[in-house]
């Protein structure tokens, strides 16, 4: 049979036309969409057994408690867990995303020494020279840890110093440390049976303290209430986040925070709203009016409202001494509802801000914000998880990222409770990384180690048979049969909680009013405890939103 | 018996923390691309922050989180998608957007009202390593597909499977939060199943204060808004994402 080009054509056509009629040309084309959509090098989530762990967040001294997703042994997401007594389930924006952390592109994973290349072997000979040479100085950013005890013990069997760079909320608390002796880290404020909070500033909302407590008692308490059970009044010059949510702003003129207190103080004490607690200031009310910008009539209405709604206590956002001052006029020194004292074993520490101008060598921990730069020629060996960029250290020593490292979780800075928690190292390293302990524990083998004073601190928690266990029940410690059944509640995420404060443990007297204003400089608050790179997502969310000031493109 | 799941948010409760957009992400394996800006970028939940426009002493804000809203009714996506790639799942209402399907014509984006869906302009990536942290439970989605909120539809099967193997048919209500819902610290955002005369968030969505952006174009969103400013109640029928008083990018 001889075929002709229109037998080849219709022959095509046919073909074409009941090609379409099958599954054929539609399963193809759904083929190449999914093979398009998948291609080789695009990266897949890890495949294995998927498990929750529980944990808490290093990445601030607030230790909110974490529920940790793991897949194949590695974290793939986090969450809070409800039954922290203290974070109450919530975390920050940054927490959400801090299971990215280490795999940050500005993740230290080697041993640098002035920007050049260096290793863990001559960077402890050249710290055992320094310590052989002249005094050495060690600063904490996170005291109370088990870690905290090493490096205090190493630098008291050196000779050495140990030194504290405490976050703004302790710094707010240092003018009750002076005037009464407590220290500062053993301080807290009891938000929770306060019923009028005047913040001068602090960022309630916005990152203060840790994440949940406040923003879970506001949204109980005070959210969209016209007449709230607690009261947030807010002073600030700007419409901050705070200030948007507050029952009431007050917007001053910048940096008369100070004087605005002293006002409230006068008129407390002159119209005998409060009893009289405190030294009655000096200055008049119609310049405290030119001063803050705000009429006298407002702020004698103000400190009635205040009056009006008690317990009241002021949070400063830093240590001005006059907003200190009004505490103790409102009689929230020491008392329910103010600033009380959580821990009557606390020991004061020397600041970081001291002077170490006659250091031979500087150890910093990860744990000190990276915004703190010592002023000192000595030579500065720094541990840290993330090049923060901005450093005058000669060695740059890789640390361990978010849950690379065990650690154990103190009070928080504002917490009126003291709380112990451990945070078990859930993650595997990929890169030689030591944190500042196992450092000096190399050099000095007679150290204990961090799991020592964890078991030592376990038992004191069990001898003492005080508070209670927060896991998914809570249990008295004292109903707890062993030691050994208290370690293990502890090391599966469980948290202790300390019988609440009693008022009267800080006394704070003042015979005159105190003069001057903060020591501190106006700094950007949010960024003081916060990690030197923010976690990926957090970076995307604030580069693609106007929520906060978008963070420079290396960290995204 | 099929769902509505839906969401009531309660904006005076609302502090523009940002935790909800964070946890989306990560929960959806949206990457951080360095590339993405403000137009380009993934946000399937974005929160924007709104003013009564005024100065000084009389300024307010408000943090508005928008998302895609789930239209219950003439589904503008589903309406103009050439592919099908679009559908409202009649056991759950929630809007349903296939990446398989989706030839990237971006018609839907358009036809969106509340500018809830995103164009996926560049192929996924992240630093070395990082790829371990992903959410095993959500496919990476490619380039040159829409990508929308689902109301974290893997947990939702997560909640299936829980239940079927229980022998149940019906999935706890406890087993199934989206990612933005249970990071809320304020618990701003509530979800529930709004065919659920005894649900309180079906309760709340009828409450006087309950309110739907552009209520008045008819597409019965399945996500309600709450406030008791009257100014804020206002841009609802301006559409926050398009107001010149939402400072945005």
């Amino acid at each position: 049979m001889k075929v002709t080009r229109r037998d080849l054509l219709v022959w095509s056509a046919g073909a074409a036309a009941g090609l379409l009629a099958t599954p054929v040309p539609w399963k193809v084309l759904d083929d190449v969409s999914i093979w398009s959509q998948n291609w080789p090098w695009i990266p897949q989530a890890s495949r294995g057994p998927v498990e929750v762990r529980q944990s808490f967040c290093t990445l601030c001294p607030n230790g909110c408690g974490l529920r940790v997703r793991m897949a194949a042994g590695w974290p793939v997401g986090v969450a809070g867990v409800n039954t922290n007594p203290i974070s109450r389930g919530a975390l920050c924006p940054l927490g959400f995303g801090a299971h990215q952390l280490n795999w940050h592109p500005q993740r230290l994973r080697t041993v640098r020494r002035l920007a050049g290349a260096s290793s863990w072997n001559e960077a402890q000979a050249a710290f055992a020279r320094a310590r052989s040479e002249g005094p050495i100085v060690i600063i904490d950013g996170w005291p109370g840890r088990a870690a905290s005890s090493v490096l205090e013990s190493f630098a008291q069997k050196q000779g050495g110093s140990y030194r504290v760079a405490v976050g703004p909320e302790i710094r707010a608390l240092s003018p009750y440390e002076a005037w009464s002796g407590v220290p500062a880290t053993s301080l807290g404020y009891d938000l929770e049976n306060a019923q009028t909070i005047v913040s001068f500033g602090a960022p309630l909302l916005d990152g203060w303290g840790t994440p949940g407590r406040f923003t879970r008692l506001w949204a109980e308490r005070a959210a969209g209430m016209e007449n709230p059970q607690l009261r947030l009044i807010h002073i600030e010059p700007s419409l901050s986040r705070t200030a948007s949510r507050a029952w009431q702003w007050i917007s001053v003129r910048e940096g008369s925070e100070s004087a605005l207190a002293a006002g409230l103080a006068h008129v407390l004490i002159e119209q005998k709203l409060v009893p009289a607690h405190g030294p009655i200031p000096t200055v008049g009310l119609d310049e405290v009016a030119a001063q803050s910008g705000i009429t006298a009539d407002a702020i004698r209405e103000l400190a009635r409202t205040i009056a009006g709604h008690m317990p009241a206590v002021a949070i400063s956002r830093d240590d001005d001494p006059a907003i200190a001052a009004l505490n103790v006029v409102l009689g929230a020194v020491g008392a329910r509802g103010g600033i009380v004292r959580r821990s009557k074993n606390a020991q004061t520490h020397i600041s970081a801000e001291t002077s170490i101008a006659d250091a031979r060598a500087v150890l910093i921990d990860a744990s000190v914000p990276w915004n703190f730069v010592p002023q000192t020629g000595a030579e500065v060996f720094r541990f840290a998880a993330w090049d923060g960029g901005l450093n005058n250290s000669a060695w740059l020593l890789p640390a361990p990222g978010f849950l690379e490292d065990l650690t154990d979780v103190p009070s928080a800075p504002t917490s009126a409770v003291q709380t112990y928690a451990v945070a078990p190292a859930l993650v595997k390293t990929t890169s030689d990384v030591r944190s500042a302990a196992q450092f000096l524990s190399a050099l000095d083998p007679t150290l204990s180690s961090a799991e020592t004073i964890i078991h030592a601190r376990c038992s004191d928690l069990f001898r003492a048979r005080a508070g209670r266990l927060c896991a998914q029940e809570t249990m008295p410690v004292a109903q707890i049969a062993s030691l050994q059944k208290l370690e293990e509640e502890i090391w599966k995420g469980a948290v202790w909680v300390g019988e609440p404060s009693e008022p009267g443990g800080l006394r704070c007297q003042l015979k005159e009013w105190p003069a001057g204003a903060s020591s501190l400089p106006v700094q950007s608050w949010a960024n003081a405890w916060t990690i030197p790179v923010l976690p990926p997502l957090a970076s995307k969310v604030y580069i693609e939103s106007n929520l906060r000031e978008a963070p420079a493109r290396r960290n995204a | 018996m099929s769902a509505r799941y839906g969401m009531v948010i309660d904006l005076d409760r609302c502090t523009g923390c940002g935790s909800c957009m964070v946890a989306c992400a990560a929960e959806n394996n949206v990457p951080a691309l360095p590339q993405a800006s403000a137009r380009t970028g993934l946000t399937p939940i974005l929160v924007y922050r709104a003013s009564n426009g005024m100065e000084g002493n009389a300024r307010r804000e408000t943090f508005i989180p928008i998302m895609c809203m789930h239209c219950e009714h003439e589904t503008p996506c589903v309406k103009v998608c050439p592919q099908q790639a679009v559908e409202v799942d009649k056991a759950t209402g929630i809007v349903m957007q296939m990446p398989q399907r989706c030839l990237g014509c971006r018609y839907c984006m358009t036809a969106c009202p509340y500018h809830a869906r995103y164009f996926n302009w560049w192929d996924p990536s992240w630093p070395a390593g990082m790829e371990k942290s992903l959410n095993p439970g959500v496919a990476v989605r490619m380039r040159g597909v829409v990508e929308k909120c689902n109301l974290c539809h893997s947990r939702l099967h997560a909640a299936q499977e829980k239940a079927a193997a229980t022998g149940k048919r019906e999935i706890d209500p406890a087993d199934y939060l989206p990612a933005c819902v249970e990071a809320c610290p304020t618990g701003a955002i509530r979800f529930g199943n709004l065919a659920d005369a005894s649900d309180p968030v079906s309760q709340e969505a009828r409450s006087p204060q309950a309110f739907r952006l552009l209520a008045r174009i008819g597409t019965e969103p399945k996500v309600y808004y709450k406030s008791k400013e009257p100014w804020v109640k206002a841009l609802a029928e301006s559409n926050p994402a398009r107001s010149s008083e939402v400072q945005h990018g």
